[in-house]
């Protein structure tokens, strides 16, 4: 079990290398914290809940909305972006992006990274 | 030969978590006889260790046999509870001779293949130290080792040792090879049997135990989830308390006052989104999530109303016409979570009485009715804590 | 509300319904009640005007947690179009459904436009306490 930890902190903490992305998080899509880089002065279960609020909520609109599949969701403010998408059927990617930032290469990062988060979650729970 | 503990010592060995405390009636009674039994050496061991440093804390003089971890070692990782009195702290050392090493410590096993050397050692120590309290870590160390017919022995000796002695002895124990008739044996020798589970959902690995006492009508607890802090030691964790019921009756302001630091998503008066405080009282830590009272946002509880460990409903006293919305938002939640109803604003004229709450709601007898002033941050810590002691299985 | 400015905020909405771009569009108030929208009969307009509140509160909020400034809008991808939602003034959000294939910054553009007058007849219809 704490390898299945081990794995995601790997992959949050490559995804926070990547150019443009300050830091990330995977949180279930309850809203609770699973692995995080996020900074010191923010909280994290803080971040996790209203990730989960975001994401979940964005959800039940596009069904509303008969848009189809949710893909994700796009917080825009002054001084950066946050990102959140699903990452398979328990857990939520959410990253703090740079405001000038080349937004292309920061999802493509993020959703291999969500794969990968799917793929750990299930083998983990096999 | 009767010998007992100090005279100074408390009647009952404290766990250090007042909630559980309070169930076992003050803590486990001197003496007993305490099966710690899981699946993963860490689970057991955590309480283990926790069991002897509450006790140290406690100013009882605690035996700690480790078979696994040399004395620096484990007085090391013993830290991380906080610091006691090194003198209440008697390790007997059972690893130097695996390694071929002299001893340092008073009490040392000299030779780890004789099962009557083994046995000499501790009784020696208990003679000598009158502990409290005693681990044994643990039992499997002696099953993998020696024939299981001999160490059952060597257990029941240990336990005579410990019930003359007055003291409470907890031996630790993985099974590996015993069948189950063998393990009923142990359960019968003991006096409360502490099983630990662990499962893993979506990447956060969720820990309980729960007590038996294995007298018949003898107390059970329900799987109590819990954690370890740094420097506490072990806390019962409830990782979703829900703090829900009708527009207006006081949720948020509730989250507010059970919370240091918390927040509410609200806009015009009224929760958008929903509340989340983190709450920490003496040997709990929760989480507490409050949704929104409109119907409009009964979406919010297909996010947060997941692996609900209780919920705090809250009602507007001076509103009865509103329980009906109350009792209609328990069933968003789900069945079968404990609840305590909040009649909240019970300050204000018109408020009725818990009782009479109670009757209009229908209620089923054991679900308490507690008079609040979220305001004032009256009643709502009492009510968090029977919630607690609901979820325990206490009430 | 006015009846005035009823109208009026109805007669932005259906301007903007009439970019190709644009699906539907709702106004609502911060606190999730519906005051106006022009969205296909096969949405609930109720449902929308609450969650995009949910959505444009808590966004608020993690933008402050997270110290990111001021919050401009929120967009939710979907595989057919984005859900935009923004600030329209102090009391109401506006939710802007578009195409994928918009073209972003001239329809953001006219969302801007439409805010600005949105939060104008809004100021107007205050009733002095």
């Amino acid at each position: 079990m704490t390898d299945v930890w081990a794995r995601l902190e790997e992959t949050i903490d490559e995804l926070s290398r990547v150019t443009d992305i300050k830091s990330a998080a995977v949180v279930r899509r309850d809203g609770l914290v699973v692995t995080h880089t996020l900074p010191d002065g923010v909280d994290p279960k803080m971040v996790a809940a209203m990730t989960a609020a975001i994401v979940g909520t964005s959800e039940m609109a596009t069904i509303q909305l008969a848009q189809g599949r949710f893909v994700r969701a796009i917080i825009e403010s002054d001084e950066g972006k946050l990102l959140s998408l699903g990452a398979g059927e328990e857990a939520l990617l959410v990253a703090l992006v740079y405001d000038d930032a080349n937004l292309g290469l920061v999802l493509l990062a993020m959703e291999r990274a969500a794969k990968q988060v799917e793929t750990i979650l299930r083998d983990g729970a096999g | 030969m009767m010998q007992s503990p100090p005279k100074t010592i408390a009647p009952r060995a404290k766990t250090g978590i007042p909630v559980l405390d309070d169930r076992l009636q003050g803590g486990f009674p001197r003496p007993s006889t305490l099966l710690l039994f899981s699946e993963k050496p860490t689970e057991k061991r955590l309480f283990g260790e926790n069991f002897v440093i509450q006790g140290a804390k406690a100013g009882e003089i605690c035996l700690y046999v480790d078979f696994f971890r040399a004395p620096q070692l484990a007085r090391g990782e013993l830290k991380r509870f906080g610091s006691v009195d090194p003198a209440k702290l008697v390790l007997v050392d059972a690893t130097s001779s695996q390694l071929l090493l002299p001893s340092h410590e008073k009490y040392h096993i000299d030779d780890i293949d004789n099962l009557a050397n083994i046995r000499e050692a501790i009784v020696a120590a208990m003679a000598a130290e009158h502990p409290g309290r005693i681990v044994v870590d643990s039992m499997e160390f002696l099953m993998d080792r020696f024939p299981k017919e001999d160490v059952l022995r060597l257990w029941r000796e240990l336990i005579e040792a410990a019930r003359s002695a007055g003291t409470v002895i907890c031996f630790l124990f993985i099974n590996w090879t015993l069948m189950e008739r063998e393990l009923d044996e142990i359960r019968a020798m003991s006096d409360f049997v502490v099983e630990f589970q662990s499962s893993l959902r979506g990447g956060i690995i969720r820990n309980s135990m729960r007590i038996s006492q294995m007298e018949s009508n003898g107390i059970r607890t329900n799987w109590i989830p819990y954690t370890f802090k740094d420097l506490v030691g072990l806390t019962v964790y409830f990782p979703r308390i829900l703090v829900t019921g009708p527009f207006n009756a006081g949720k948020s302001t509730v989250v507010k006052a059970l919370a240091e630091k918390s927040i509410s998503i609200d806009r015009m008066g009224t929760t958008v989104a929903f509340d989340y405080g983190n709450v920490n009282i003496t040997g709990i830590e929760a989480e507490i999530f409050g949704t929104p009272g409109q119907e409009r946002f009964e979406f919010i509880f297909k996010i947060f109303a997941r692996e609900v460990s209780g919920v705090l409903l809250v009602v507007d006293a001076s509103h009865p016409d509103e329980l009906a919305r109350a009792r209609q938002m328990l069933d968003l939640v789900g069945p079968r979570i404990p609840y305590v109803i909040l009649a909240n604003k019970s300050d204000l004229p018109g408020a009725i009485p818990p009782e009479e709450i109670a009757h209009r709601m229908k209620l089923p007898d054991d679900v308490p009715v507690v008079p609040t002033v979220a305001t004032e941050n009256k009643g709502v810590r009492d009510a968090l804590l029977m919630l607690a002691e609901m979820i325990i299985g206490v009430r | 509300m006015l009846g005035d400015a009823a109208r009026r905020l109805q007669g932005i909405l259906t301007e903007l319904r009439r970019l190709p771009a644009v699906l539907g569009a709702t106004i609502a108030r911060r606190d999730g009640i519906l005051i106006a929208h022009a969205l296909p009969k096969t949405m609930d307009p109720k449902k929308i005007a609450a969650m995009a509140a949910a959505i444009v509160g808590t966004s608020e909020m993690a933008v402050v947690e997270m110290g990111l400034g001021s919050f401009n809008s929120s967009i939710v991808d979907t595989q057919i179009g984005k859900m935009i939602a923004t600030g329209a003034g102090e009391e109401a959000i506006l939710v802007t459904m578009v195409r994928n294939e918009a073209n972003m910054g001239l329809l953001l553009l006219s969302v801007d436009k439409a805010v600005q007058s949105i939060t104008e007849i809004l100021k107007g219809a205050e009733v002095p306490a």
